[in-house]
């Protein structure tokens, strides 16, 4: 018997659709279906029950709003760490592995390190109280502090998730032939003119992709904040959660993680849309 | 390539066929076992195997110490094996409520929370328990036994209680406010009242330059507990039913005034064990098994009080777990035989150092060796035996007890952090909570 070519690429994906359908499609359904309808009818019942709730506007504003903090300063932090650590240099193999350690340390672990370091009588406090910088300790946490839990947050994400952008640009950067380098070289390039007309535009693919991945982190952000914050910052996963959990209550829930997915897929599609790749042979 | 794309197609094949078989059958069998299959307990004689539903000692620890300790004690003493099964309120009523209407019962036993059995016996599905024979050697603490007995029928059997104190650290000690005592404090006096306990925490801020009270606000922890069963019993004299009454709001009031001298990393504490060993709060309420470690780690630092009362009295909530037998249960006098070993002051003190749970029998803080229990045990039989005490229980609200304890959340949030008129805020959030009650059909409290 023969199988036609133009069916194995159908085969070969089908097991990964199916995958996707039970573990992904599956779920995405039924969360509809508790979002969507009440007593088997279709209904906005559960919708309207969820936005006329003060918390869900402010889960949102703070997952968008931590997220627009801490995606772009961990790329530019990455790309900076990123072009430090592609050249050679002495002990380059342990300064890579340093920075890359946060990496394997789960968020809640990541957050209770935070924690203990910042808090009252932590780490921070005690130093700075020890030099003389500060005569009563820095509160971090509480209700009445939400804006130095927000600092806290960002901090802990920082720490531990800038390592994944930066595997990724740097992954990035040895990509990049150094003959376009050595060319620019001929025609007078300096540094700056060969970061701006050539790196960055190569290394464009990359950025897009950990743009990607750490904005979907960012959407689902609940470790970290649950540990620093509590509720005093609400997030979208971490009231669903709480919906989930302490009010039982399985329709709203699913609207704050459907409201996760469709904020991810919106964002991703965007970072598609304007951040084409540039490639310079194919460039008109 | 033709072979490869074969064999490609058939190992997707059996992929794929492995997936479905295994999510469908997987499904098909969750479902009926909870509710169906009655296990098969009509044998001859001899084989006596009792069925134990509770909902208490659920968490995987716990149920091993039940089976390995406990039951396999019981078995060695009397011959007969039990069948623990944890479960959670909601399938226990369900199932219990089935095998009543069928009339073919093969639970024996029930361990439950106080509500749950209460609304049990409302529906006339447990066995009185008057008539069964005394239970030698103990006394049940009479505040249990009398919350045991409904409408004159002896519902269940006190088995377990837990509460929540106060614990102190003992340098707290040093900044009493005038006119309040140590032995004020620890025996819970007419002294020890709440406003005694804002002007000490005013002091201790004074003095140490922090706030050093602490509560378990975070999103996982009770301090609810302590809104709904503490300090509105003290105040309002109730739980829920003067709400939004002017006492309520004198103790809004108070609690806005309470706040500034406590810790506000408050809100991010789901347990007080940590904090209190860490040394950043001096003085902290919460449930006893969340502070049993801080007074395991440093028993001669910490003490355990009642809490402060109010206008009204001393409110603290007590939880009471009962074991109770089902009408028409096939090994009655088994159960009695089960009721009789886990009531008995040493098999009380074993649960009591596993699991944290406290005795209902006096006799059991006589049996308790000298220690960090001890000093739990204290604190917790000085709370129950102050005279002036409100007692509280926790109500059983089923589904919607997510729903209650949201609600006083939300007025706290309301009112104590954000400063909104108590008066308003209360009487906003009233008839959400009066209408959970009658959803429920449970009177309000």
């Amino acid at each position: 018997m023969k199988v036609k070519a133009s069916y194995l690429p159908y085969l070969l994906i089908l097991p990964a659709f199916a995958y996707l359908m039970f573990f992904v499609g599956y779920p995405l359904i039924q969360a509809l279906y508790l979002a969507f309808t009440e007593n088997g009818a279709f209904s906005l019942a559960t919708v309207n029950r969820t936005i006329s709730d003060p918390r869900f506007w402010d889960a949102l504003k703070y997952t968008i709003g931590l997220a627009a903090v801490i995606v772009p300063t961990q790329v530019g932090l990455a790309l900076v760490l990123a072009l430090v650590m592609n050249r050679a240099f002495k002990g380059k193999d342990l300064a890579l592995y340093a920075l890359i350690i946060p990496l394997t340390i789960s968020d809640v672990a990541a957050g209770l390190i935070w924690y203990a370091m910042l808090s009252p009588s932590g780490f921070l406090n005690k130093l700075f109280l020890n030099i003389g910088l500060i005569n009563n300790p820095v509160y971090f946490f509480g209700y009445q502090f939400r804006h130095m839990e927000f600092l806290a947050i960002v901090l802990a994400e920082l720490w531990r998730a800038t390592a994944i952008v930066f595997v990724i640009i740097l992954a990035g950067l040895q990509m990049i032939s150094p003959e376009y380098l050595e060319a620019a070289e001929v025609f007078g390039a300096d540094y700056w003119t060969k970061l701006r007309k050539i790196v960055i535009p190569l290394l464009k693919p990359s950025i897009q992709s950990a743009l990607i991945i750490r904005t979907l982190f960012a959407m689902q952000v609940f470790g970290i904040v649950w540990i620093l914050a509590g509720r005093d910052i609400p997030i979208l996963a971490g009231e669903g959660f709480y919906q989930l959990t302490e009010i039982k209550d399985y329709g709203v829930a699913s609207i704050y993680a459907l409201t996760i997915a469709a904020l991810s897929i919106v964002l991703g599609a965007m970072y598609i849309k304007f951040m084409k790749a540039e490639y310079l042979e194919v460039k008109e | 390539m033709n072979r490869k794309a074969k064999i490609v197609g058939l190992l997707v094949f059996v992929l794929l066929g492995a997936i479905v078989s295994g999510c469908i059958g997987g499904e098909k069998t969750t479902t009926p076992t909870t509710s169906e299959q009655p296990t098969t307990t009509e044998q001859p004689k001899e084989a006596v195997k009792l069925i134990w539903l509770s909902t208490q000692l659920n968490p995987p620890e716990e149920r091993a110490f039940v089976q390995e300790e406990l039951l396999s004690e019981f078995k060695k003493e009397t011959g007969i094996d039990v069948d623990f099964i944890p479960i959670s309120y909601s399938d226990m009523a369900t199932r219990l409520e089935a095998e009543e209407k069928a009339g073919k019962v093969t639970i024996d036993l029930i361990g439950d929370l106080h509500g749950g059995l209460d609304y049990f016996n409302s529906k006339g599905w447990l066995m009185d328990l008057s008539g069964m024979p005394k239970l030698e050697g103990r006394t049940f603490i009479t505040t249990f036994e009398k919350y045991a007995t409904i409408g004159g029928k002896k519902v269940y059997v006190p088995w377990m209680s837990a509460t929540y104190v106060m614990v102190i650290n003992k340098k707290a000690f040093d900044y009493l406010p005038d006119g309040l005592t140590k032995e004020d404090v620890i025996k819970g006096t007419d002294k020890w009242t709440y406003d005694a306990f804002l002007a000490w925490a005013k002091k201790l801020k004074e003095a140490t330059g922090k706030p050093q009270v602490g509560f378990p606000a975070g999103p996982k922890g009770l301090f609810v507990r302590f809104l709904h069963g503490y300090i509105y019993p003290s105040f309002t004299g109730y739980q829920a039913k003067a709400f939004d009454s002017p006492e309520a709001v004198t103790m809004w009031n108070y609690l806005k005034e309470l706040w500034p001298y406590v810790n506000p990393a408050s809100t991010t504490w789901d347990a007080m064990a940590e904090p209190l060993l860490r040394g950043e709060v001096l003085i902290a309420w919460d449930h006893t098994a969340r502070i049993k470690n801080a007074i395991e780690t440093s028993p001669d630092q910490f003490v355990v009080v009642p809490v402060p009362r109010g206008p009204k009295g001393r409110g603290f909530i007590l939880v009471v777990a009962g074991l109770a037998i089902p009408k028409g249960a096939p090994h009655p006098e088994e159960a009695w035989k089960l009721i009789d070993y886990l009531t008995r002051p040493e098999t009380q003190v074993k649960v009591l150092e596993k699991v944290g749970f406290f005795p209902t029998v006096k006799e059991a803080s006589g049996v308790l060796p000298e220690g960090p229990l001890k000093i739990l045990a204290e604190g917790v039989a000085a709370q129950s035996a102050t005279p002036d005490a409100v007692v509280a229980m926790i109500p059983n609200l089923g589904a919607k007890g997510g729903e209650f304890k949201d609600i006083y959340r939300t007025a706290f949030e309301r009112i104590v952090l954000k400063g909104e008129d108590p008066a308003a805020v209360t009487k906003e959030l009233k008839p959400k909570l009066i209408a959970l009650f009658e959803e429920q059909g449970v009177e309000v409290p």
